[in-house]
């Protein structure tokens, strides 16, 4: 019977870790600035063009509707990119094996990939918000719970990447997924205006699209002010957290793209 | 050392049985060759090692562990030096060490990556990234980081492939020293000659199946039942004078130069006849089958 070990080599996790966050940090410019430069223009453009509009919530201001969105977009894309680019860079570069030969426990892999794209998720969303402070002033409501909502953002992303990279081959799929996916759910998800005055059906995609209630309690936090029911958001982000985190693990463990059966 | 029992490995991706039921001991210090031809099953049992692929049964022990019940223990024991250079492109070779250490959770390991380095004669390229690396350059940098964590077993998938005759010898004389230092190696690569100068045991791969394993010399002997021998005179020779020996395929080479090929029962009475004929022989060399026709005489089918 085989042990089920879960924190065995803690250097070794660190140092996985630290691989994870170096990778990015050596290219600053395609992971940390393209990113951020987007998001203030769509500050700049959304921002100028629809804060005279009613397309946030009632009553806030729309630049301070559209900050928390922002932010939480682009830790998406940022934790998800992570580590998706580095499992199939590994795979592309004929490196992957040697994933296998290490004595690190498959938990502590999967937390060093995690974690690395929730670092680089985090720090996106935290410099998107760092960056508007110019514009909307720095208040947050609730500062501690904005950090933990990006966070848990980051990390469901980071796992759905760390799914992603072990199920596909190449960059294209990936792309594919990003582009037909997660853009347009984080477009549909409430990040640049209130769902619900959304016409019809297309007001009903809040119920199936799993970035709206992330972006909504990262909104909360932000702004204090919320759309529906902001238990139940909260109830779905952990939800989504485990479901996100478990999916990985499960593949992972399986050997999914990294193991030959 | 290394205990292998019933092994088999069938593929699910074609059906294919890479491993039919192989048993293999490797004993603690010993320099194995693991020959074959390409799809033998030599890399698949190195990747079972490695972790890379599951096996479909049996039972594979590295050092006391099993990889089974503590696939991890097993990780530290071995080091793998894969046949395919990949390389992170992001990092330089004292990163990527550093990193490899840190991985076997080694900290401060910089003495001996200076050590590796040196015997690599990679020191100075400590700070080049890998990309920058030529082809023989990063094949020395995989067997440095193969050995960061300094183990028991050091497993090598083909490494000379594509290094020029200079850098070869060099890893020759690497790995000499490092199997004297007490470091158990298994090789595989399809330089019979390397296998011959480095290694002190033979197993041979077939079709999934292990057809030879034996000490190296005892291999040798057991095919070595006809010899050659290269006798040199000091006087040209005439093929029409050596008829009594036409039962022995003699060839005169650069006129004072005899070759025979002779069952090992025969040869007093080779030299017998020789002397007989008052031939007076300046030199003589004995030559045993070569690796390289052993290995042939069992693969073919």
């Amino acid at each position: 019977m085989k042990k089920r070990i879960i924190f065995y080599n803690r250097t070794g996790f660190t140092t996985l870790l630290n691989r994870e966050i170096h990778r990015f940090m050596k290219v600053p410019v395609q992971t940390v600035l393209a990113p951020l430069i987007s998001n203030m223009l769509y500050l700049a453009i959304f921002g100028g063009m629809l804060q005279t509009r009613q397309v946030g919530i009632d009553g806030v201001n729309y630049l301070h509707f559209l900050v928390p969105g922002l932010a939480s977009m682009g830790a998406i894309f940022a934790a998800f990119q992570n580590p998706a680019f580095s499992i199939i860079s590994q795979k592309f570069q004929n490196t992957i094996q040697d994933l296998n030969s290490y004595p690190i426990s498959n938990a502590e892999k999967i937390l060093a990939f995690v974690f690395g794209g929730v670092f680089r998720g985090v720090l996106v969303g935290l410099l998107t918000y760092a960056a508007t402070i110019f514009f909307v002033g720095y208040e947050i409501e609730y500062p501690v719970f904005f950090v933990l909502s990006l966070t848990a953002t980051s990390f469901v992303f980071a796992s759905l990447g760390l799914i992603c990279g072990l199920i596909f081959d190449n960059f294209e799929k990936m792309n594919f997924v990003l582009a037909i996916v997660i853009t347009p759910l984080a477009y549909l998800g409430g990040v640049f205006f209130e769902i619900s005055k959304l016409p019809g059906l297309l007001a009903a995609i809040k119920y199936i699209n799993p970035i709206y209630p992330l972006v909504n309690v990262a909104r909360f936090a932000f702004i204090g002010v919320y759309e529906g029911n902001i238990q139940v958001q909260i109830i779905i982000t952990v939800v989504l957290i485990l479901g996100s985190f478990l999916s990985a693990s499960y593949i992972f463990k399986k050997g999914i793209g990294i193991k030959t059966v | 050392m290394l205990e292998i029992s019933n092994l088999s490995k069938t593929y699910q991706r074609g059906n294919k049985e890479a491993l039919k039921n192989i048993s293999l001991k490797i004993e603690e210090g010993e320099f194995t060759a693991l020959l074959g031809q390409n799809g033998a099953g030599k890399s698949t049992l190195i990747n079972i090692l490695a972790g890379n692929v599951k096996k479909t049964q049996g039972i594979v022990k590295i050092g006391q562990y099993s990889i089974d019940k503590n696939e991890l223990e097993t990780k530290k024991i071995i080091g793998i030096v894969p046949q395919d250079t990949g390389y992170d492109f992001v990092f330089t070779v004292d990163e990527a060490l550093k990193n490899q250490s840190g991985y076997f959770g080694i900290k401060n390991n910089d003495d001996y990556i200076d050590e590796l380095l040196e015997a690599l004669y990679l020191k100075d390229k400590r700070n080049a990234r890998l990309r920058d690396l030529s082809g023989g350059m990063r094949r020395r940098f995989l067997i440095a980081k193969a050995l960061v964590h300094q183990p028991k077993i050091l497993i090598l998938d083909e490494p000379t492939a594509g290094v020029d005759i200079e850098m070869r010898h060099t890893l020759y004389e690497f790995l000499i020293k490092l199997h004297q230092s007490g470091t158990t190696i298994i090789l595989t690569t399809h330089y019979l000659e390397e296998a011959e100068i480095l290694c002190n045991r033979i197993v041979i791969i077939d079709d999934g199946k292990i057809v030879a394993d034996e000490p190296k010399e005892q291999l040798m002997d057991s095919f070595s039942d006809e010899v050659r021998i290269e006798l040199h005179f000091d006087h040209e020779l005439n093929l029409a004078d050596l008829e009594f020996l036409k039962g022995y395929d003699p060839q005169i080479e650069e006129k004072t130069s005899l070759k025979l090929k002779v069952q090992k029962k025969d040869l007093s009475k080779v030299f017998r006849m020789i002397t007989d004929k008052k031939l007076e022989f300046t030199n003589i060399f004995v030559e045993k089958p070569k690796l390289e026709e052993i290995y042939l005489k069992l693969i073919s089918h």
